[in-house]
């Protein structure tokens, strides 16, 4: 899990130009969305097409993402129980 | 003082057909244009849109033209469009030759870009095709349209998302007003390409049914494809030529959302400034306002926040309103000129189009027109056009009354 | 038509009211003077070029100024590079077509970055031209006086083709 955290966080500071940033800056519990590192509805988005490049998940309702996508954390958990790659 | 502005032309081309004959009718009959892609090769074929019936082919064939002009679908439409728009006014090569030719569109020929991208980027052979790409921008399509329907004094582009041919529409009529310009032909052309389906579907915008604009269970977006053209004339003009006036734009205004990219704010600030500044310029008050042609494209973002503004305007009594891109489909930068067309049929012919798709409210109070209603009265009708970028435009067409004596 | 303040920047320099002002590239123009707003990094080229001339000309206008501005710019490539960058992601058939290009892949986007910015509710606009052909310009922004008075209006050239090549010419100019 750790190394899929990892992973995760330089694929998103990389997906999201996330610049200035890098893994050891973002705690993987803290919310990505509102306050945490104000990421906004595109950005969202962009994260729905990295879990289907890169672990071949596709969500097809965006609202499902909400839940996902709160923290670093919360993606590694879903990654990690629906990958398929 | 400013010289009124009229229209004195229009001309158009869609899914509900060639011309504004075909487009009246479509209409009248409560038919959509809306069906399975056909002209494109893509995977997205769940996603119901808007195509013009026609074939690149059969267009050319139309209007008798070759390369490269036959394999660019946005010019292709912008000419028969145009050509309709300045033989209904009745306009003259001299009268042109002084008149201003403003075009609003987003990809220009980037539907031939596409066809091409693999072979020509990816290698870097250069054929005579490949050359002909450098000529796929927005401004080059403008001109191809405008080489082919006369000599103009002017030519220009605009290029503001969904609001562009709103954006070209306001644009001719200051020139007008300005007195840099007497007769201006203005609206927008845009082919459907794979770059809108894969774009909107990216930014999950899109429905996979018939789009259901205002519904409470709206999904999203039909894209859709066409042309569009009307022909401005000042007062002074108009009334020297003889022309037959089909409506005045009395009013307009375009203005800024300011708050995101592609999302509009809740109470839709930007939405709402430009229906009040287009009714301030028309010195007319919100109880004028006899039908909205909504932007209405069925998200659940955008009609949520355009109904809230005219709710900020009319509070409960709202005027007559409906969505038409459940007839044309969402025609993104022609959508401002299309649906200004739909608005001089609505006031010429005194109908109110209906808001298709639709079967039950957000809330209360707001339905759309859904049945034939009585029009006769029928005088200031808005016409909206938002665009990415926060861009909003508002168009107010009114009737065209006869001065006796 | 008076001019209020001028930013012109090319690749060799950045000249605000005459005066160079820095030697950078746009990244770098954006973290010696503003260096505040994260989401600078996730616009285009053409955005970022908009977005510092904005920034470097607007200093000093208060909120009440800039909510009643108009935004008036031009340019020959339109959002071509983005436009690349955007078909490259559905070029193939095993594609991802990315939101965050698509999004910018029109022209006009940067005025609605710089619209919310400043929070400028006025009038915006993007016109595509063959070339920087000053005369138009000024005929198009003197018409926007026509309908509502703007406070003033932010106009002028913004074009990038690459990293060796971009222009933004950008006057904050009023009646």
């Amino acid at each position: 899990m750790e190394n899929l955290i990892l992973q995760l966080k330089n694929q998103i500071i990389e997906v999201l130009n996330l610049e200035d940033m890098t893994a050891e800056d973002i705690d993987a519990e803290a919310p990505l969305f509102g306050d945490g590192l104000g990421l906004d509805s595109i950005d969202a988005l962009e994260l729905i097409v990295l879990l289907e490049r890169e672990y071949g998940i596709k969500l097809s309702n965006p609202a499902e993402g909400k839940q996902i996508f709160k923290s670093i954390a919360s993606i590694a958990d879903y990654v990690s129980k629906n990958r398929k790659k | 003082m400013a010289d009124k502005v009229f229209v004195t032309g229009a001309g158009i081309i869609s899914a509900l057909g060639i011309g504004q004959e075909a487009t009246l009718q479509a209409l009248l009959n409560g038919e959509s244009g809306i069906g399975k892609i056909t002209h494109i090769q893509t995977e997205h074929e769940e996603f119901p849109v808007g195509e013009v019936a026609l074939s690149n082919a059969e267009m050319s064939r139309m209007l008798n033209v070759g390369y490269p002009i036959d394999g660019l679908r946005t010019v292709l439409m912008g000419i028969i469009a145009a050509k309709e728009a300045i033989k209904s006014a009745g306009l003259t090569e001299k009268e042109l030759r002084k008149a201003a030719f403003i075009s609003g569109t987003t990809v220009g020929g980037m539907d031939k870009t596409e066809r091409h991208f693999k072979t020509v980027f990816n290698s870097n052979v250069e054929t005579d095709d490949s050359l002909e790409l450098k000529y796929n921008d927005c401004g080059y399509s403008t001109e191809l349209i405008a080489d082919n329907i006369g000599k103009f004094n002017l030519v220009t582009t605009t290029s503001t998302a969904c609001s562009s041919a709103a954006n070209a529409i306001i644009l001719g009529a200051n020139l007008i007003k300005a007195g840099v310009i007497d007769i201006a032909v203005v609206g927008g052309s845009e082919a459907l390409t794979k770059f809108h389906l894969n774009g909107f579907n990216t930014l999950m915008i899109l429905d996979k049914e018939n789009c259901r604009p205002f519904d409470k269970e709206r999904m999203g977006i039909n894209l859709g494809e066409g042309a569009a053209y009307i022909v401005l004339e000042s007062e002074t003009s108009a009334k020297a030529r003889g022309a037959s006036i089909l409506g005045e734009l009395r009013g307009y205004a375009n203005t800024c959302d300011a708050f995101h990219q592609t999302a509009t704010s809740e109470n839709g600030e930007g939405a709402y400034l430009a229906m009040r500044k287009a009714m301030d310029m028309a010195h007319l008050s919100p109880q004028d306002i006899d039908y909205i042609n909504a932007h209405g494209t069925g998200t659940p973002n955008n009609d949520e926040t355009e109904l809230a503004a005219m709710q900020r305007i009319w509070d409960y009594e709202l005027p007559k309103f409906s969505s038409t891109k459940a007839f044309t489909g969402h025609t993104t930068s022609a959508s401002g000129s299309i649906e200004a067309v739909i608005c001089l049929l609505a006031l010429q012919h005194g109908f109110l189009p209906k808001n298709l798709g639709w079967h039950n409210p957000m809330k209360e109070d707001a339905i759309p027109v859904i049945e034939d209603v009585d029009s006769s009265n029928v005088k200031n009708i808005i016409n909206n056009s938002f665009g990415f970028g926060g861009n909003d435009s508002t168009l107010i067409f009114s009737e065209f009354i006869k001065e006796n004596g | 038509m008076t001019t209020l303040a001028h930013i012109r920047i090319t690749p060799s320099e950045t000249l605000l009211n005459g005066k160079v002002i820095s030697n950078s590239n746009i990244s770098g123009i954006y973290r010696e003077f503003i260096g505040d707003y994260p989401k600078f990094f996730k616009m285009d080229s053409l955005c970022k070029l908009g977005f510092i001339a904005a920034e470097l000309i607007l200093k000093g206008q208060t909120p009440e100024q800039k909510e009643n501005a108009s935004i008036i710019l031009f340019n020959r490539n339109g959002s071509l590079i983005t436009d690349r960058n955007y078909q490259k992601t559905i070029a193939d058939d095993n594609y991802f077509p990315s939101p965050a290009l698509f999004v910018y892949t029109l022209a006009n986007i940067v005025t609605g970055e710089i619209a919310i910015r400043h929070k400028i509710y006025g009038e915006s606009s993007f016109y595509v031209l063959s070339h920087q052909d000053d005369e138009m310009m000024l005929d198009v922004v003197k018409n926007a006086y026509l309908t509502s008075p703007p406070s003033f209006i932010l106009t002028g050239w913004v074009d990038y083709e690459d990293e060796g090549n971009y222009l933004a010419d950008i006057k904050l100019v009023t009646k």
